[in-house]
């Protein structure tokens, strides 16, 4: 009777988990659990003469380890058939690109100056794009007539294009007159940058641009040596190309300096062998910097025998432009996605 | 501006061992950029003075023939075109490997030994224009080739050897040297050498007039002209000038005309003054410099007929102008053909007023370019004396007949005192005395001390505004003791405490939500906007800067917006994607609300903006609305600041009338979000896609100073989710169901949020009304709920939204 039951046991267990999904969690409940259905019957064991015991114990013994064993080869296959995969799954289907919007090029490189900088202490800064002639030229000392002032450099504001430096307006053509603002309204000693858009009237090709970014920083304080100038461009340098970066600084005329430096470069492409890039020469001109003209320094209110400093103004686009090898600076400006999209 | 090296060592002794490469390089370093260093003769290797035998005809062609030529030892046969071949005459021949330029154009092309219809020659018997030499032997016509008959050379001589062309061009960039008039010459750079490697400069001796005769000259306008020198010189002739003069000229880029007009030239590439000389027959009377009558007519050397203003400064005589001063020389009195006296001038012009001259009849020349970086007077003294020395080695039986030297008021020449605690400090290092006197003295700098300070009086030639200060004088000392000798110091600063820029930090985080989080592309585009754009986007132009030169007429509007330029670059991209997103930061100008943040100006208002687009098909509009503004709305939690509220003031000029919303902030309007209307649109020429768009100010935004919002426990017991479609009326919004299923939350209430899951118009639906499918969050934080305690909350739900709304329960 028990015998027959033990039986019908396993043959049941056997069909259930032949019709049995994945999860077979609830047939071993339903055939080995504690209030299992082969539970039950070895419960029923006490009412069996000792001579049937032994036999009955180990028929007991050995459906449950059938059952088991059908159980875990079930578990096995369920494991092994996974999700519908099929054997011939084509593992070299390309993946599933994650979504991907991304920064403007000269605006990351924006931001890794300003990460750089942040770290040795300088702020940012920024000035209204809209300035008056006053800002954008007589504080920075440049003359009454310097060429820079026309029309043909600098971009006039219409009806504000006559009068005094106070009354003229224009897009801004350097981002230095904001240094002045700066130093108007801060105590020294300084230690900022200031990054943003300046325009000029300029004839555009692969190599010129009416818009474009520059990023200038500025230390003002009472003990600087014009040699301490050289750290500042290093420091940009090296966080543009992550590595140190040959740096020379020679004579240059820059009216709101004085002394006025042509910083430049070793060229990267050629190591500072010579090649076409670098005319030959193995040194690429990067950026002007030197120490503020006095005038400048007294424009901002400081005293210029008290105070010295030193300015540095990089072309981003420029930089940007070697760090990816872009031939055409218009592409800056052009909105093409299959252009910005590249530096993601 | 090119230099040619010999030409410098007339005026100091460069050693001979001297390493050009360290010159070029020590010269960029301390004065000027050196672009390049060219050694004339290799541009010459292989070329050499041929001396041409017997001339055969050509058995296959007419034009050209076979000459026997002896190259030096050997004779070869070389076949050639020229129209004045002869026997005896001494030719340029290109022997195989050299380069030469076809016809003067194009690349230079390396000869090769070649067959010429059938007849084997040995490279070429050049024209002038082929060796780049047209300038120095001019041709006399087309097919004419160089004649170097005159020249005594053997046959074989290099080209370069026979001509003296042993020499190294120096090119400079004029760029870097437009503040410094004393270096337009080979004498300034030569004054720079000489304090660099510690040479002495030779002098110019001045000259002495030899005649007590006046020139009758009248300076009408001495701001404008503070110095004339006229001379009469009698007994010149016009002629080829002698060849190492015009080689000379040729070398550094100008072409050689005639010993008259060359003598001016070459005075002022020596000393960077420039000179011109008159006929004196065709001057009547004296010569006065005045200012041009308006409307006042002159014909310059160029052909170019002038219609003259009050601003022009002119040279002229008793009846009319001559010339434009330190622009350019007239035609009718200048040196002519029969011409045998001269008045020769050398004079000071104000560098502006020649300055506005050139630019006004965009004729700048070597002149004007000279005279606009402020040569100082004294100048005058170097031109005439070197002009005299050479017109009377041309010309021995000359004679000047008259001179006047017209020069009220001398140059001042600045002084400085410059402390030398001062100096050690700026220099970072202290600069022994004899080196700072030596350089500064070679430059013709006087130096005296006192104990503590140095008085520097400045040279003339540096006196018109380029030296002024004790910064310039710093800048002298370090440049010429090399700032490659300057260790490069470290900074140090004392710490005062982080910096904290939380307003800066916002834009950035804002910037990096919108292309990291949101999938979108951060743009550039130009300050102005293109009209059509603004015509499409914008309600007018009422208090719309604009530009006086415009890139373009087209774009004269400066940015009032940021929609106008965000839809030119919808259309620059439409058709290369079928869905993308774009995003700007930048300044919009608004004609209004002028303010004086900084002494001495009023600027119109500016404000930084991010302007945003999500385009895609026209069939998901209202998914690109809501698209958008999930962007908008989650960006103030993403980016720690103030929260958002969206409310419905008014419709911005370019949305559709329905997909709109306005952004704002503490009640405050900050901000627009909507679906551009078709007519906007159209208007763009937005064609295939379609796009909602959103502009915030980015000023308004309140960033919070640390992280804000509180953590909130897990729930301990599950929340169950239950959904319900509601058939409502078409009109009804969201807001207000939500408002009204949620009611007033009240402490330990079940019904946790309520989320929308879809709407659905259409089919089964009646007309003017919509299913809305809404999600309850149900759940207790005391306890497991029951299905009965879940479906009592839900039906609370239900029976609040149909009794308050009317809206019936479609299937839950």
């Amino acid at each position: 009777m028990i015998k027959e039951k033990l039986e019908q046991i396993r043959k049941d267990a056997e069909a259930a988990l032949a019709d049995a999904g994945v999860n077979v969690e609830a047939l071993r409940i339903k055939y080995l659990g504690k209030k299992g259905e082969l539970t039950a019957v070895l419960r029923g064991m006490g009412n069996l003469t000792p001579e049937e015991r032994p036999v009955i114990g180990q028929l007991a013994n050995k459906v449950r380890a059938e059952i088991e064993q059908m159980l875990q080869k079930k578990k096995e296959e369920a494991e092994a058939a996974a999700f519908g995969v099929s054997p011939d799954f084509d593992y070299s289907l390309p993946g599933v690109a994650p979504r991907s919007g991304g920064l403007h090029p000269i605006t990351q490189m924006c931001y890794d100056l300003n990460d750089a900088f942040r770290s040795m202490g300088f702020e940012i800064f920024g000035g209204p794009e809209i300035t008056s002639e006053y800002y954008a030229f007589d504080n920075l000392n440049f003359p009454p007539n310097h060429p820079a002032r026309e029309s043909m450099d600098t971009y006039w504001i219409e009806g504000h294009d006559t009068g005094s430096a106070s009354d003229k307006l224009c897009l801004r053509p350097h981002l230095t007159g904001d240094s002045v603002r700066y130093m108007q309204t801060h105590k020294p000693p300084y230690r900022f940058v200031y990054p943003g858009r300046v325009y000029r009237n300029e004839t555009t090709d692969s190599h010129h641009e009416r818009a474009f970014f520059q990023y200038e920083a500025l230390v003002v304080d009472k003990e600087f040596t014009f040699t301490a100038g050289k750290v500042m461009i290093k420091s940009i340098l090296s966080k543009v190309f992550g590595k140190d970066v040959p740096v020379r600084m020679r004579a240059g005329f820059f009216p709101f300096v004085e002394p006025g430096f042509e910083i430049d470069m070793g060229c990267q492409i050629c190591g500072g062998k010579g090649c076409s890039v670098c005319k030959h020469v193995g040194w690429i001109e990067i950026m002007p910097g030197g120490t503020p003209h006095p005038n400048v320094l007294r424009a901002a209110g400081l005293d210029p025998d008290e105070y010295t400093g030193f300015y540095v103004n990089v072309g981003l686009d420029r930089l940007v432009m070697m760090r990816y090898g872009i031939d055409d600076v218009r592409l800056f400006h052009s909105t093409d996605l299959k252009f910005l999209k590249q530096f993601c | 501006m090119k230099l040619s090296l010999n030409w410098i060592k007339d005026f100091v002794d460069l050693p001979a061992e001297l390493d050009l490469k360290r010159l070029a390089y020590d010269l960029t370093m301390s004065t000027v950029e050196v672009e390049g260093m060219e050694e004339l003769a290799r541009r010459y290797d292989g070329i050499i003075v041929g001396v041409i035998g017997e001339v055969l005809p050509h058995p296959n062609a007419d034009k050209l023939r076979i000459c026997r030529v002896d190259i030096g030892g050997e004779t070869k046969d070389i076949v050639c075109g020229g129209s004045n071949l002869e026997g005896g005459m001494k030719v340029v021949v290109a022997t195989p490997g050299a380069f030469v330029r076809w016809h003067g154009e194009g690349e230079p092309v390396e000869i090769k030994n070649a067959k010429l219809r059938g007849v084997e020659s040995f490279g070429m018997i050049c024209a002038s224009v082929e060796v780049g030499m047209d300038g120095l032997f001019p041709a006399a016509e087309e097919h004419e080739i160089m004649d170097l008959s005159s020249l005594d050379v053997a046959a074989g001589t290099p080209l370069a050897e026979a001509l003296g062309l042993d020499d190294y061009i120096l090119e400079i960039d004029n760029k870097s040297m437009t503040n410094r008039p004393d270096l337009w010459g080979h004498y300034g750079i030569a004054r720079e050498l000489a304090a660099l490697y510690d040479l002495p400069l030779k002098p110019i001796p001045a000259y002495v007039p030899e005649t007590e005769v006046p020139f009758d000259i009248r300076i009408l306008d001495t701001e404008r002209c503070p110095r004339y020198i006229g001379s009469r010189i009698e007994g010149l002739c016009v002629k080829d000038a002698p060849f190492e003069m015009r080689s000379r000229l040729w070398k550094v880029g100008l072409r050689p005309i005639n010993a008259l007009v060359d003598v001016t030239n070459y005075v002022m590439l020596a000393v960077g003054q420039p000179t011109h000389v008159f006929d004196a027959d065709m001057i009547k009377g004296h010569i006065e410099v005045r200012r041009a009558k308006d409307g006042e007519t002159l014909g310059l050397l160029n052909d170019k007929e002038l219609k003259l203003t009050p601003d022009d400064l002119v040279i002229a005589d008793a009846e009319e102008a001559v010339a434009l001063a330190g622009v350019m020389g007239g035609a009718k009195d200048s040196v002519l053909p029969d011409t045998k006296d001269v008045i020769l001038e050398v004079a000071n012009f104000d560098a502006k007023g020649v300055r506005r001259t050139a630019i006004r009849y965009d004729n700048r020349t070597e002149s004007s370019a000279r005279y606009e970086k402020a040569i100082d007077p004294e100048r005058c003294d170097q031109a005439l004396s070197l002009a005299m020395k050479i017109f009377k080695e041309l010309y021995p039986n000359m004679k000047v007949t008259a001179f006047t030297d017209c020069y009220r008021e001398h140059l001042e020449r600045k002084e400085i005192d410059v402390p030398l605690e001062w100096l050690d400090r700026r220099l970072g290092m202290r600069i022994p005395k004899e080196i700072v006197e030596r350089k500064l003295g070679t430059m013709g700098f006087e130096v005296t001390y006192t104990d503590d300070e140095m008085h520097v009086v400045v040279p003339t030639w540096r006196s018109t505004g380029d030296v002024g200060i004790k910064a310039d004088i710093m800048e002298e000392v370090a440049r010429m003791y090399g700032y490659d000798n300057f260790e490069a110091t470290t900074i140090t600063a004392s710490f005062e405490g982080a910096i904290n820029q939380l307003d800066e930090d916002l834009v950035r985080k804002v910037k990096e939500y919108l292309a990291l989080r949101c999938d979108m592309q951060e743009i550039f585009t130009y300050p102005w906007m293109s009209e059509e754009f603004v015509k499409a986007t914008l309600p007018s132009t009422d208090g719309v800067l604009a530009l006086s030169t415009p890139p373009s007429p087209e774009e004269k509007y400066l940015r009032s917006s940021m929609i106008p330029n965000i839809c030119r670059a919808i259309v620059k991209n439409e058709h290369n994607y079928d869905s993308f997103g774009i995003f700007e930061e930048a300044k919009v100008f608004l004609d209004r609300d002028y303010t004086s943040v900084y002494p001495n100006e009023e600027l119109p208002r500016q404000e930084r903006r991010l302007g945003f687009a999500v385009a895609g098909s026209p069939e998901k509009a209202e998914e690109l609305f809501r698209q958008a503004k999930g962007i908008v709305g989650s960006m103030p939690r993403y980016t720690h600041q103030e929260p958002f509220t969206f409310e419905r003031i008014e419709k911005p000029y370019w949305s559709d009338d329905a997909a709109w919303l306005n952004i704002c902030l503490g009640g405050k309007k900050i901000g627009d979000l909507g679906l551009i209307s078709r007519k906007a649109a159209q208007g763009c020429g937005i064609k295939v896609l379609t796009a909602a768009l959103a502009e915030i100010d980015l000023d308004s935004l309140v960033p919070f100073r640390s992280r804000t919002n509180r953590y909130e426990h897990i729930p301990e017991f599950p929340e169950n989710t239950f959904d319900i479609s509601f058939l409502v009326d078409g009109s009804v919004k969201w807001d207000e169901m939500k408002s009204a299923i949620l009611g007033k939350k009240t402490e330990g209430s079940l019904l946790k949020d309520v989320v929308f899951v879809d709407e659905y118009r259409g089919r089964q639906i009646p007309d003017g009304k919509k299913s809305v499918t809404v999600r309850l969050v149900i759940g207790s934080s005391e306890k497991t709920l029951t299905g009965a305690e879940i479906e009592s909350v839900a039906d609370s739900v239900m029976r609040k939204i149909t009794h308050v709304m009317g809206a019936e329960v479609r299937s839950k």
